[in-house]
C-alpha cells in the first residue's frame, strides 16, 4: 500500500552520515507519523458527519494540524539522516482507523470523539512526552511540543464529552467500554512488550521495540504512561476510578 | 514519573467520582504478591493472571484510584459505608529513595477521598506520613478529615502483648520491653501504654536526640529506661519485644534477646526478616483487629486487601476510620507525631468495641499462636 504522504522510504544513500541510533529513531518516527496520518484521514472523515459547520471547519483544522505534525516528524527523520516511512494500512492501524470509520458510518460524532481524543490521543500525547524527554536536540522539542498540542485537542474534546455524559453517564460509560474494548484491545496489542502476532508492517526491518534501550525508552514506560494517561482521561470524565481500571487491567498484555 | 503522579491529585480533585461515602481507607501493598492478588481480581476470573515481570512493569503506572466499596458493620446494628482506595505504591519502592513520587501518590489518594466525599479518612502503612506536616498541600477538604488510625493500632498491639503473655504464663510486670522505632507514632504510644506495666523498658529509635525526650518523659513517671540507636547496644536481653519501625521490607535482625521471648512485629511492611534466628521466640503479627459486625467489599477483595488466616480481620489503623464512622465521630482522632496517650487508646477501644470491633485472634507466619483456633480455608502459611 502507498503511503499517503510519498517521503521516499529508501534508507539513506551511501555516504550518509549515521548516528548509531538513527535507524531506532526512524521506526519511532514512523510510528508517530503514521499515528498523525491516521489522525488526519479521521478528523477529514469526522469533517463530513458534523452538523454545524463551525464543528465541521474545526475538524479540518485538527486535520491540518496532524499533518503538519507528521510533516515535522518527516523533517526530524531528515536531520538525523533517514527517511521516515509511513504506512497508516499497516495492521494495527488499519484496525485503528476502521474502527473509527464504523462509527463514522453511524454518524456517530461522541463515538469518534472518544476513540480519537480519549483514546488515541492518550497514546499519543503520553509517547511523545516521554520520547520528547530522551530524543537528541530538536526531535526532543518536536515530541514535546506536539505532545503539548495534542493535550490541547483533548481539552477541547472534553468539554463536549462531559455534557454528553452529563444526560445520561451510564449509557455515556457502556459506550466507552465498547469502544474500549474495540479500540484499546489493538492500542495495547501494539503497545506489548513484544510484537507476538508478527511484524507490525511500520519498522523498517524487525521489530523497534527490543532496541528501545538504547534510546533511553523501553515499550514498557510507552505502555505505561500511555495507560495511566488514559486512565487520568477517563478520570476527568467522570467515569469511576475503579471500573476504568478494571477494563484497563484486562488488556491483553 | 513523579511530576507525573503529582498532577493526579490535581486531576483527580476535579473530576473523581462522586460516591456517597462515611469513610475511605488509604492504603498500599506490602508484596508483589499481594499487588498481583489485587490485579488478578480487577482482571476478573474469565482472564489469566499476568505474568510477575508484567506485574512489575504495570503498577508503578496505576494512578491512586478506588478499587473498591467497602461496608462495615456493627453489632450495635448501624453500617458505614466507605472506599479502599490504592495509592499504588510499588512495594519495592517504600524506601526513602522514593519518598517524593510516593507522597505524591498518597496526595493523589487522599485529593480522590475527598472527592469521593468520604467523611473519615483512615490513613494505612507508609500514607500516614500524609499528616505529618502534609495535609496544607491537599485540594480543598469540604469537611473530610484523616486520621492516621495510629492510636487504635497501638491499642490492639497492647492487648496483643497481655494476651501472649496471659497465653505463654509471663509476668508482664516483670518483663524488659524493647521497641525498635520507638519514637515513631506507633512505638511512642506503646511506650506510654505499657512503660508503667513492665520493670523496665529498652527504646530503639534511630534518632538519638527523640529517644533522650521520650526516655526523660517516661522517666518522670518513674520507669527505668534505656535507649540505644543500635539493638546490640542494650546491656539487658528484652523478654518482650514490639517491632514498630518504618521498614520498606522484612529487613530486621532483633538479634540479643532472650530466649523464647514473646515478639510482635506491628510494622507494615513486616518488620523481622524472615533469616532472622531467634530460638524459641514467641512471634505474633501485633495492631490486628476483626470486626465481628461483618466487612463486606464489592467488588469481591476478602482475603486480598485483608490477607489474614481469620476473616474480617484488618489493620487497626484502617479499622479506626471505620470505627469513628459507625460512632458518627468524624473527627481527626489520630494526629500523628507521637501524642498517643494511654487515655486516647482507651477511648478508641471502647468506641471500637461498642461497633464489636476487637483484637483479631493472634497468628504468625506460620498460622495462629492460639490453640483451638481455625484458620480461612484457602489460607496459606508463610
Amino acid at each position: 500500500m502507498e503511503p499517503v504522504i510519498d517521503l521516499n522510504c529508501s534508507l539513506p544513500s551511501e555516504g550518509t552520515f549515521l548516528t548509531p541510533f538513527a535507524l531506532i529513531w526512524q521506526d519511532i518516527l514512523a510510528q508517530a507519523m503514521t499515528g498523525e496520518l491516521v489522525a488526519a484521514l479521521n478528523y477529514t472523515a469526522l469533517s463530513t458527519i458534523c452538523d454545524d459547520p463551525a464543528e465541521a471547519a474545526d475538524a479540518l483544522e485538527h486535520a491540518a494540524g496532524e499533518q503538519g505534525h507528521a510533516a515535522a516528524f518527516a523533517a526530524e527523520g531528515r536531520k538525523i539522516g533517514v527517511d521516515v516511512p509511513n504506512n497508516v494500512n499497516a495492521k494495527h492501524w488499519k484496525r485503528l482507523r476502521e474502527a473509527f470509520m464504523r462509527r463514522i458510518a453511524e454518524r456517530d460524532f461522541i463515538g469518534c470523539l472518544i476513540v480519537q481524543e480519549i483514546m488515541l490521543e492518550s497514546f499519543a500525547v503520553a509517547s511523545y512526552a516521554r520520547a520528547g524527554k530522551v530524543a537528541p536536540g530538536s526531535m526532543g522539542r518536536t515530541f514535546a511540543s506536539i505532545a503539548a498540542e495534542e493535550e490541547e485537542h483533548i481539552e477541547h474534546a472534553m468539554a463536549i464529552l462531559r455534557t454528553e455524559r452529563a444526560l445520561d453517564a451510564q449509557r455515556f460509560d457502556d459506550k466507552v467500554h465498547g469502544l474500549h474494548l474495540e479500540v484499546m484491545t489493538t492500542l495495547a496489542e501494539m503497545l506489548a512488550r513484544e510484537c507476538t502476532h508478527g511484524h507490525c508492517e511500520v519498522c523498517h526491518d524487525s521489530c523497534v521495540k527490543p532496541s528501545l534501550s538504547e534510546v533511553s525508552l523501553t515499550a514498557a514506560e510507552l505502555r505505561g504512561a500511555s495507560l495511566r494517561q488514559y486512565l487520568k482521561t477517563l478520570d476527568m470524565l467522570g467515569l469511576p476510578g475503579e471500573v476504568t481500571l478494571a477494563w484497563v487491567s484486562q488488556l491483553p498484555v | 514519573m513523579g511530576e507525573s503522579v503529582a498532577g493526579v491529585a490535581a486531576n483527580v480533585a476535579q473530576q473523581a467520582p462522586a460516591i456517597d461515602v462515611d469513610f475511605a481507607l488509604i492504603g498500599h501493598q506490602e508484596c508483589w504478591r499481594a499487588a498481583a492478588d489485587v490485579l488478578a481480581v480487577l482482571r476478573g476470573p474469565e482472564h489469566p493472571p499476568l505474568p510477575d515481570d508484567e506485574i512489575r512493569d504495570i503498577f508503578p503506572w496505576i494512578p491512586p484510584r478506588a478499587i473498591c466499596h467497602v461496608e462495615a458493620g456493627s453489632i450495635a446494628g448501624g453500617k458505614a459505608r466507605g472506599v479502599y482506595i490504592d495509592s499504588f505504591i510499588p512495594p519495592d519502592r517504600l524506601d526513602a529513595n522514593y519518598m517524593r513520587d510516593n507522597l505524591a501518590r498518597v496526595r493523589g489518594a487522599a485529593a480522590y477521598a475527598i472527592k469521593a466525599g468520604a467523611k473519615i479518612v483512615s490513613l494505612g502503612g507508609f500514607s500516614s506520613i500524609l499528616i505529618e506536616g502534609n495535609l496544607d498541600q491537599l485540594p480543598e477538604r469540604h469537611g473530610t478529615v484523616f486520621t492516621t488510625g495510629n492510636t487504635l493500632t497501638v491499642g490492639f498491639i497492647v492487648q496483643g502483648i497481655k494476651k501472649m503473655c496471659a497465653l505463654e504464663g509471663r509476668n508482664l510486670r516483670r518483663s524488659t520491653l524493647l521497641i525498635v522505632g520507638a519514637t515513631g507514632d506507633v512505638g511512642s504510644g506503646c511506650a506510654r501504654c505499657l512503660a508503667p506495666v513492665v520493670k523496665r523498658v529498652l527504646l530503639n529509635a534511630r534518632n538519638m536526640e527523640r529517644l533522650r525526650t521520650l526516655a526523660a518523659e517516661l522517666e518522670a513517671d518513674g520507669v527505668q529506661v534505656e535507649i540505644a540507636t543500635g539493638l546490640q547496644q542494650f546491656s539487658a536481653e528484652a523478654d518482650v519485644a514490639i517491632c514498630a519501625a518504618s521498614l520498606a521490607s522484612p529487613s530486621l535482625l532483633l538479634g540479643r534477646i532472650a530466649p523464647g521471648a514473646i515478639v510482635c512485629d506491628a510494622g507494615y511492611p513486616k518488620n523481622l526478616s524472615p533469616s532472622g534466628q531467634m530460638a524459641g521466640a514467641k512471634i505474633f503479627f501485633g495492631g490486628l483487629g476483626q470486626i465481628t459486625g461483618g466487612l463486606r467489599f464489592k467488588p469481591d477483595f476478602q482475603g486480598i486487601l485483608n490477607r489474614h488466616p481469620f476473616p474480617d480481620v484488618v489493620h487497626g489503623c484502617l479499622l479506626e476510620g471505620m470505627a469513628l464512622a459507625l460512632e458518627r465521630r468524624f473527627e481527626p482522632f489520630s494526629q500523628g507525631r507521637g501524642f498517643i496517650t494511654p487515655e486516647r487508646v482507651e477511648e478508641i477501644e471502647t468506641i471500637a468495641a461498642r461497633h464489636g470491633i476487637f483484637l483479631a485472634p493472634l497468628y504468625n507466619a506460620d498460622g495462629p499462636v492460639e490453640d483451638g483456633v481455625e484458620c480461612l480455608a484457602g489460607w496459606s502459611a508463610g
